[in-house]
Formats: C-alpha cells, sequence, structure tokens
C-alpha cells in the first residue's frame, strides 16, 4: 500500500478531523454536546458530556442512559431511545412539540 | 501500444461510479511516474471541483466541472480537446470522468467530431469498481453495469477491504458481465494479485430490463456558512448520514476548520479518513466551505433548509 502519495490522513471519527491540539479538542468537544443536547431536547433526550467520561451520554426521561464514544454512536443511541431516527431531511425535522 | 500512428494524442479514459477510487488510482499512477507527462482532463458532475486540486501538483490539470461530459458538458469537452490538439507539441491525456457518466458517450462523441476523430487515438477505457459495495450495486444500478460493460480494463479498488473468497466472488461475476476486459486489484492505487478466481462461480445478477428505474441522482452544491463552524456542521452531517446513508451515494468537498482544510469524502454512510490539505494546494480557494452531494431522494433546497433549522 502506498502511503506517499496523497495527504495525511486523520485518526479516530471523521469529525475529529477539525481538532488539531489538545484545546481544540476539548473546545470541539463541548460545541458538539451542547449542540446536540439542544437539538435532542425537542425530542425529549438530552446529551451530556461531563468532561471526564470519554464519549457522550444520551438519556431519556425514563432515566435510560447510552454512553455514544462518537457522532456514529450518538445517532445510534437515539434511534435506540426514541425508536425512530431522528431524519434531517424530514419536513418536520426541528419542529417536533418541545417538552 | 506501438500502432500508436505519427501525431495522434493517445487518451486514456479513466472511468467508474461515484467513490469508486478514479482519483486514488490516478493520484498513485501520477506520483509513482506511470502516466508521466499526460495532461489530465477532470470531469466533475458537481459545481465544485476537489479532483482537480488533488492532483494539481503531479500533472498539468484541466478542469470541467458541473456536469458530465458525456451529455451537458460534451461540447465544452470537445472544445477543451480542440484546444489541447492545437498545442504546438500535445501531450498525451488522461481523463478522469464523473462517477455518473458513461465512458461509451465519451468515446463516441470523440468518434462523431471531423477534428478529433483523426487526432486523439482512445487507447483504453479503464473502469474502477469499488470491492465494497460493486457486487450489491450492480443488482440495482443499470449505469454501474454500462460502465464496467464498456471497460477494457476493471480496476477493482480498495481490494484490502474483502476477505479472498469474497474478492474472487466479484471478480468472476466481473468476468461474467464483460468477458473481454482485463481485471486487476488494487490498494491506494498500488496494484495487487487477485485470488485465483478460474473457478469460482460468479454471483447472479438480474437482467437490465429487470432492474427497476431508479429516481434521478441530483448533485447539490451547498455551501458551509463558516459562522456555523466545523464542529456543529459535523453534528448535522451524522444525522443526515445515519438517516440517509442509502440515499446519498456521495459528498466530498473541502471544509475549512480550526485544524486547517479537511478534504471531506463520503461514499454511501461510510466517511474516508479525512485528509488535510496544505493551504497553497489549490490555486482556487473559493471553493473550500462548499460540498458536493449527489444521490437520489433529496433535492439542494431541502438540504440547505435542514442544515440552517440545524445551524440556527
Amino acid at each position: 500500500m502506498c502511503s506517499a502519495c496523497g495527504f495525511p490522513t486523520t485518526q479516530g471519527h471523521w469529525s475529529e478531523a477539525g481538532a488539531g491540539d489538545a484545546h481544540q479538542r476539548v473546545r470541539a468537544r463541548f460545541i458538539r454536546a451542547r449542540k446536540l443536547d439542544a437539538v435532542l431536547r425537542r425530542y425529549g433526550l438530552t446529551a451530556h458530556d461531563d468532561g471526564l467520561t470519554p464519549g457522550l451520554q444520551i438519556s431519556d426521561r425514563t432515566g435510560r442512559v447510552i454512553m455514544a464514544r462518537d457522532l456514529r454512536d450518538v445517532w445510534i443511541a437515539v434511534e435506540k431511545l426514541l425508536g425512530r431516527a431522528i431524519d434531517p431531511l424530514d419536513p418536520h425535522f426541528l419542529q417536533e412539540p418541545g417538552p | 501500444m506501438s500502432a500508436v500512428p505519427k501525431n495522434r494524442i493517445r487518451l486514456l479514459v479513466l472511468s467508474g461510479f461515484l467513490g469508486s477510487g478514479k482519483t486514488t488510482w490516478l493520484r498513485h499512477q501520477l506520483h509513482s511516474g506511470l502516466l508521466r507527462s499526460r495532461t489530465v482532463i477532470v470531469n466533475e458532475a458537481a459545481a465544485a471541483p476537489v479532483d482537480d486540486a488533488l492532483l494539481a501538483d503531479l500533472a498539468q490539470v484541466r478542469t470541467i466541472s458541473g456536469g458530465c461530459v458525456c451529455c451537458s458538458k460534451r461540447d465544452a469537452f470537445l472544445r477543451v480537446l480542440r484546444e489541447h490538439c492545437n498545442q504546438s507539441q500535445p501531450q498525451d491525456i488522461v481523463l478522469e470522468t464523473s462517477g455518473l457518466a458513461e465512458p461509451a458517450a465519451i468515446v463516441e462523441a470523440i468518434r462523431a467530431d471531423p477534428l478529433l476523430v483523426h487526432r486523439i487515438l482512445v487507447e483504453e477505457v479503464m473502469v474502477t469498481v469499488d470491492a465494497l459495495s460493486a457486487l450489491a450495486r450492480l443488482k440495482h444500478d443499470a449505469l454501474i453495469r454500462a460502465q464496467i460493460e464498456t471497460a477494457d480494463v476493471l480496476v477493482i479498488t480498495k481490494l484490502d477491504a474483502l476477505e479472498e473468497d469474497a474478492a474472487g466472488r466479484l471478480a468472476a461475476t466481473l468476468k461474467r458481465v464483460n468477458p473481454g476486459a482485463r481485471i486487476m486489484g488494487t490498494v491506494k492505487g498500488e496494484e495487487v494479485a487477485l485470488p485465483d478466481y478460474a473457478n469460482v462461480a460468479a454471483e447472479e445478477l438480474p437482467l437490465l430490463r429487470e432492474i427497476p428505474a431508479a429516481g434521478p441522482i441530483v448533485a447539490a452544491d451547498i455551501e458551509i456558512d463558516p459562522a456555523v463552524g466545523w464542529e456543529v456542521f459535523s453534528v448535522w452531517l451524522s444525522a443526515l448520514l445515519h438517516a440517509r446513508g442509502d440515499e446519498i451515494l456521495r459528498i466530498k468537498g473541502v471544509v475549512r476548520t480550526p485544524n486547517g482544510r479537511v478534504l471531506l469524502q463520503c461514499v454511501q454512510k461510510s466517511v474516508l479518513p479525512p485528509e488535510i490539505l496544505p493551504e497553497t494546494v489549490a490555486a482556487d480557494l473559493s471553493f473550500d466551505n462548499r460540498l458536493a452531494f449527489i444521490g437520489r431522494g433529496f433535492d439542494a433546497k431541502r438540504l440547505k433548509q435542514s442544515l440552517k433549522a440545524f445551524c440556527g
């Protein structure tokens, strides 16, 4: 396998490519958690990053919690808790009644 | 290729479905000097070109974007070829088609042109075949069948992703679809040996007329507002890939992030490891933060509305 052509690729989940150092990684982590929480609350779920445990905690109102390591895991967890996937192209996306 | 008449410019047509590894293959050949001194013509269905930036350091590149050279950009393509032929010492050419192009129509267009037919010799049609998705796609998609049928050489890419028996089955199936083509295996552009598939059974494929007509494939250019930021955008995109991964055929583009220019590429649900591009690689940075979405079941308006609603 040739590793000489092309540009350097990044490791880990693809979304982590946007952060180069520890400071950027921490910042990215909290921006993501805040955004996710705001979106998921419309669907009766929450996202929480305590800053210590790696990953995000996705929970529903009955207290079920699923740990998600990365964004791929997040949407799998959301689908499990809601019983359906959140479809960003659904015309009602983000228009669900709040809690 | 010793029988090439003088004054004929050789043209290698490199085709293959969206995300099947055309640019990766070409990049490696150029890098290793196998296609030395060739002018590269890159055709992209989307308006925001990316491939030219990846090849710019390796060859002289001309780009035709915003449609396929086999149909809507056919005249532009013939014009580029004529200009090329008018140079005093024109180089041979590699044409990297868009992933939606039909190679046969391109070859036909050159043959039908009274000038080009005497100047250009279509050397070979190479078609890249994605080891991961080709078998499934051959059953549902008439376009990939047409691409494979017209190939002189079939290049199975990402071969390391398949077990040996699956690789053998894919090669045997390709052999059945196009018995005349030479079949080779590659990983990141480098040739690797295929398993012996002489006695392997080919996958049963439906007849072409039995494949139901699929909805049209659309190409949408989505601009990401720099204020949105990579972090929020990646949350939106990951949701989209989870919910709509089967309808998205290809996403690619360069996004500005705190870590620099990130080349983002998806082939259906799977996101390729992003590459960090140097600031200088493309002369034209104006295409940064514009992503091409190619697929079925959505349109540009809906994508834009969704992104806006999400990030607002």
